[in-house]
């Protein structure tokens, strides 16, 4: 009989699950149309014209027409570009930070954990929105102050997980055996404990992910986001606008594309959680 | 228990202080100089220089900082850049509209996801379950802008059966405004809270103490009623006490739409018109609010389970 | 022959895992009579928890499948009962007592309340009246001052007194059939022996039936009119508990009577369930030399040499309180200890919950730092050894845990578990020697070497307690703390470890320091025993006196409290 790691047990069980795996096709599907789009190998076009405007969908057009008369598919897909880049960027800054202050909180206690503990509060203190929005705007709107205001939020909550996680690994006997046999901190915190936290990691930063997508959309409908490119939230700030004109569409491809993306990282979440928690395996 | 009271508030003290550290760094610092855009394209560098004496901007950082902590402890936010008004004045003016439609909201979407909770943990693993967690997860992939346009649209436009926007002083009159707007938030906070509410109450069911009592003959929904819903109202108060002070707050986007002039739409307002002293405010008063509920919540918590001493 | 309370026949109970049916118990069929006990003896997975909660109706549905056969109490079917009339039965006619009384009372509840509650749904007693009799049963379970503990929650009771409230819980409405999962399982050994005594005398003044669930064959004799073995989902024997000790028919119960270490005996090696019985469950012939008695006084002692001695040594641990959460008073789990081992012999430290022993055991090693005192080892005081001096001195100590689930990285496959050691202290060679030395001790305590690749989730409690061996030898250490190293076994593994750890001792000389609670298993297998009580050492002597001429009256209490098997007259003569 082969023998299966608990990584591999877990993507075995994953595998099982149908509705994962459609899930995660979906957030692979995205993320390549993404990839696409930002070397420039589809939608680059998209700021052409390609109809009179306000066109209704029709075969030509599949989401019809913006008020310039331009693809709104096209520019759909460039906002998927945006979309999942918020997402990887605010990864990207947070999980270091994230990690990195709770595990060594978790683990020296005394005044690293007092000064990172000071350190979330203080942040989770003040209202992710308005955080949000201060930061942009400072920072002069754009997709690099959103990723940067995303960033600073998102790693409040990891921290507090691993830190947790590691506060209860630290007193588990196969770290005090670590101990006994001669190993050091830092083979104790990298080696054995954050291995067994790591599932936490993949667990938050796909919750995460829905989050940063979510709060682009907000900060760009509220001008704060990137400008001069098409985003899920400017499109849904045509909108506002375009709706009472009985113009539909802008305001449907964009909800659309959110809506498969944010299910598929929502099931996966669940599945993942599911599939990876160690208490389920073992006993 | 008052000695545990007087730490936490003592506590307080270096969170506010970090807190106005991190507006002070965004807003102080980082910023740069607000009078070019205070004062548009053609402002010369005399009047940039005597306006920022006249905000207090050319005093040292150090002093600025302190204004910020000042203005923490004491809520004296000075005047707003773009209205000139007083600020504190603008936030008890802004505070009523802002509860009026956040407090009745908040209170029927508790119940309300409260219910569906319940409901769905006795039915746990049947069809209905199933389908509410599918609706929750599904309305929770839909962006809040969504919801808000196209029930603005479809409800109050199309439909007639609201107001579109605005706002009336005084009960009920203010009924027809708020409605709709309480409507979608209760719409957006049933699926959160619903998916929380569930897995804390299925948490406490697989519990040992769950199977004494089926042992003494109890029937699942005394159970669950009694036994399991004591339990976990421990956590669910905590989360539900850790939402109230965003209610000052008011709902930003809400506000916005439906022309109701609260704290959300002024904060909005103010980033519009890069109003720092109002932005600040805000931030301050809500982080002030996280903090006193932050504690309000702890020492619930500590209230409602038995286990726990004060240490 | 009266019509017994509860029949069961043919029970079989299956569940749905991930691999497929899995089948609890198979065929299972025995009778209790009117106010008689039965007491169910098995080890883990031998299927007895499940017939007892089947009795009950309380297996969870999605994973159980509906159990067949027959469950006739008072001639009804309860497999083919109602979920009301179940209902109705339960905690009224049938009452359960669950192992685990930390968990099994619900915490934000008053004690006297949740003691109340089956009176006021079955007798439908009004809120006072039910107090009321809350209060006198918890006075007949022996909760002192039961008017006032009624007030307490679950976390301000101990684990006996808890088990107690569970017992009022249980009985107050005068059931007819009480069943107990384990309820001893948990509790100190001389707390075991007042809620055993309690029960008896329950039964007695309520003429109940009892279904007494445990492994402990020592219990059994103490307390069962009738005795049930099961062994992995059957029943290979049922006797009535005068004759099982004295004439068992089944090798699975020869073996499990055969392998628990007794005060008293001294055997060379402790026989094990395997020596009486092949896998399929066919007799063996046990060979002659393995019921050699030993004698440990007849062995010279070949060294004077002090291996290990500890002097005065204080471990405390902080208590928080005042204003600013800061240090009040220092708790003493170790107050002020002195002792001295010899090489190659074996010093047992036993004690009850909370006495310090794990303490002491993870001090010596200065996994925990003592506050005061010395620890001199091979005549160095290791006591304030710096950084490097620590770390070589890790090459010489070792230590066994005991939960054989959270002592090994579930990330880390055995060999790399094993290789650990080597490669902290940067020897054995290239990666291939020490795989190779990681290999050589694999197979020396039992396991198959092509199994190194796999991860400790794959295996079983014992067989990881053998890796958790294994990767202490390693680096060749001279002493080893085994913690409570075989408590979490059941009792024909824990045999085979004891067996396995004395085998090691004599190849390659190893000192043992054998912490447990257990005193049978520290007299089996130590050669001086220290008995331990509140951070003290009350009582040392060795093994083979200490049983005999015990001078603590703590030591007698704990002495007394170990369940010999006795018969159920010697308990009729106590109430």
């Amino acid at each position: 009989m082969k023998s299966n790691s608990l990584w591999k047990d877990a993507f075995l069980r994953l595998s099982k699950d149908r509705l994962a795996l459609v899930s995660l096709f979906i957030v692979l599907t995205y993320f390549i149309i993404a990839i696409l789009s930002s070397f420039g190998l589809v939608a680059s076009n998209w700021s052409q014209e390609v109809g009179a405007s306000n066109l209704a969908p029709s075969l030509e057009n599949l989401f019809g027409t913006d008020i310039f008369g331009r693809s709104v598919l096209l520019k759909v897909i460039r906002g998927t570009q945006v979309a999942m880049s918020v997402g990887v960027a605010a990864s990207i800054i947070a999980i270091p930070i994230g990690v990195l202050l709770g595990a060594f909180a978790g683990y020296f206690g005394g005044w690293i954990d007092d000064f990172v503990t000071w350190l979330y509060t203080t942040f989770s203190s003040v209202p992710n929105i308005m955080l949000l929005i201060s930061i942009t705007l400072i920072l002069g709107k754009g997709i690099v102050a959103v990723y940067i205001a995303l960033g600073a939020t998102s790693w409040v909550t990891l921290c507090r997980l691993i830190r947790g996680e590691v506060m209860k690994h630290k007193e588990r006997e196969y770290v005090q055996a670590a101990s006994a046999i001669g190993g050091g901190h830092l083979r104790k915190l990298f080696r054995h404990i954050l291995p067994n936290v790591s599932h936490i990691i993949i667990i938050n930063t796909s919750a995460q992910f829905q989050i940063a997508i979510k709060s682009e959309v907000i900060l760009s409908y509220l001008g704060l986001g990137v400008q001069g490119e098409p985003s899920w939230g400017t499109m849904i700030d045509d909108a506002k606008l375009e709706l009472v004109r009985g113009v539909w569409w802008q305001l449907a491809g964009a909800t659309f594309a959110m809506f498969f993306i944010l299910l598929a990282f929502n099931i996966l979440s669940d599945a993942l959680r599911d599939a990876l928690d160690p208490k389920l395996k073992g006993k | 228990m008052t000695k545990y009271i007087i730490r936490r508030l003592l506590y307080m003290i270096p969170v506010l202080l970090g807190v106005s550290l991190i507006i002070f760094v965004l807003f102080n610092v980082v910023s740069g100089d607000p009078t070019a855009v205070l004062l548009g394209r053609h402002a010369t560098a005399r009047q940039m220089a005597e306006l920022k004496e006249q905000l207090g901007l050319n005093k040292s950082l150090f002093l600025q900082y302190i204004d910020i902590v000042k203005s923490a402890f004491t809520f004296d936010f000075g005047h707003s850049w773009a209205t000139k008004q007083e600020i504190s004045k603008m936030i008890r003016q802004g505070a009523y509209p802002s509860l009026c439609l956040s407090v009745p909201a908040f209170i029927i979407s508790t119940v309300i996801s409260l219910f569906i909770s319940v409901f769905v943990a006795y039915y746990r693993g049947k069809g209905i379950d199933l389908f509410v967690r599918v609706v929750c997860i599904a309305g929770m992939s839909i962006s809040a802008l969504a919801y808000i346009l196209f029930f603005q649209w479809f409800f109050a436009y199309k439909l007639g059966w609201f107001e579109i926007s605005g706002f009336e002083d005084g009960f009920p009159n203010f009924i027809p405004y708020i409605a709709l707007p309480a409507i979608i938030w209760i719409v957006l906070s049933i699926g959160p809270d619903v998916r929380f509410f569930r897995t804390v109450i299925l948490d406490e069911i697989y519990q040992d103490y769950v199977r004494t009592a089926r042992s003494k003959g109890l029937s699942e929904m005394t159970i669950l009623l009694h036994h399991v819903l004591r339990n976990a109202m421990i956590p669910i108060i905590t989360y539900v006490v850790i939402q109230i002070p965003s209610l000052i707050l008011g709902a930003l986007l809400l506000e916005n739409f439906f022309s109701i002039p609260g704290l959300g739409g002024m904060t909005l307002n103010a980033l519009n018109s890069s109003d720092f002293p109002v932005m600040k405010a805000m931030a301050i008063i809500s982080s002030v609010g996280y903090i006193i509920f932050g504690l309000i919540s702890d020492i619930l918590y500590t209230v409602a389970d038995p286990r726990i001493k004060f240490k | 022959m009266t019509t017994p309370l509860l029949s069961v026949k043919d029970l079989v109970v299956e569940f749905q895992t991930g691999d497929g049916i899995v089948r609890a118990v198979n065929n299972v069929s025995f009778d209790i009579p009117i106010g008689k006990t039965i007491g169910i003896v098995g080890e883990s997975g031998s299927g007895k928890s499940v017939t007892s909660l089947a009795v009950m109706g309380l297996l969870q549905k999605p994973a159980a499948v509906v159990p067949q056969g027959e469950i006739l109490f008072n001639g009804v079917d309860l497999l083919k009962c109602s979920e009301s009339k179940m209902r109705e039965l339960r905690g009224n006619q049938i009452s359960m007592i669950f192992q685990e009384p930390m968990t099994s009372l619900n915490p934000v509840f008053k004690v006297g309340e949740q003691i109340a509650e089956a009176l006021r749904i079955h007798k439908n007693l009004s809120k006072k009246e039910a107090w009321e009799k809350a209060v006198h049963l918890m006075n007949q379970v022996g909760i002192p001052n039961p008017a006032i503990s009624a007030h307490k929650f679950p976390h301000e009771m101990s684990g006996g007194q808890k088990q107690r409230v569970m017992i009022a819980m249980a009985i107050s409405c005068e059931p007819k059939l009480l069943i107990a999962d384990e309820p001893t399982t948990a509790l100190d050994v001389t707390i075991q022996k007042q809620v055993l005594e309690l029960l008896f005398k329950l039964q007695q003044e309520y003429h109940m039936s009892m279904m007494f669930i445990t492994h402990d064959l020592g219990v059994i004799g103490d307390i069962a009119d009738d005795v049930v073995v099961m062994y992995r989902s059957n029943v290979v024997e049922k006797n009535n508990a005068q004759n099982i000790f004295k004439s068992a028919m089944h090798p699975y119960t020869k073996g499990l009577l055969a392998c628990r270490p007794k005060l008293g005996a001294n055997p060379r090696r402790l026989l094990t369930v395997s020596d009486f019985m092949t896998e399929e469950g066919k007799e063996k012939v046990i060979p002659v030399d393995r019921v050699q008695v030993f004698d440990k006084e007849t062995v010279a002692d070949k060294t004077d040499h002090v291996l290990l001695e500890v002097k005065n040594l204080v471990t405390q641990f902080p208590i928080k309180g005042g204003l600013f959460g800061g240090t009040v008073d220092q708790f003493k789990a170790v107050n002020d200890v002195s002792f001295k081992i010899k090489k190659g012999k074996t010093f047992g430290l036993v004690g009850e919950s909370g006495c310090g022993k794990t303490t002491l055991g993870r001090s010596i090693l200065r996994l925990v730092e003592p506050a005061a005192g010395s620890i001199i080892y091979d005549g160095k005081d290791i006591t304030h050894f710096k950084h490097e001096e620590l770390r070589q001195l890790r090459k010489k100590m070792q230590i066994i845990f005991q939960d054989p689930y959270s002592s090994l990285n579930p990330r880390m496959t055995i060999s790399d578990i094993l290789m650990e050691p080597l490669v902290i202290h940067n020897e054995g060679g290239t990666k291939a020697q020490r795989f190779d030395m990681a290999r050589a001790l694999i197979e020396k305590v039992g396991l198959n070497s092509n199994q190194m690749n796999r991860y400790p989730h794959e295996f079983s409690g014992g067989q990881r307690q053998r890796i958790c061996i294994a990767r202490a030898l390693m680096l060749r250490p001279e002493f080893v703390v085994c913690d409570e190293s075989v408590s979490a076994l059941d009792v024909s593994i824990q045999a085979q470890v004891l067996n396995l750890l004395l085998d090691l001792q004599e190849e390659f000389g190893l000192t043992y320091i054998f912490i447990s609670h257990d005193l049978s298993v520290v007299n089996f297998i130590a050669d001086e025993v220290g008995v331990m009580y509140a951070g003290k050492i009350i009582e040392m002597d060795k093994a083979s006196n200490i049983y005999k001429n015990a001078k603590q009256d703590y030591t007698r209490a704990l002495l007394s409290a170990i369940p010999k098997g006795e018969t159920k007259q010697s308990m009729a003569s106590l109430v």
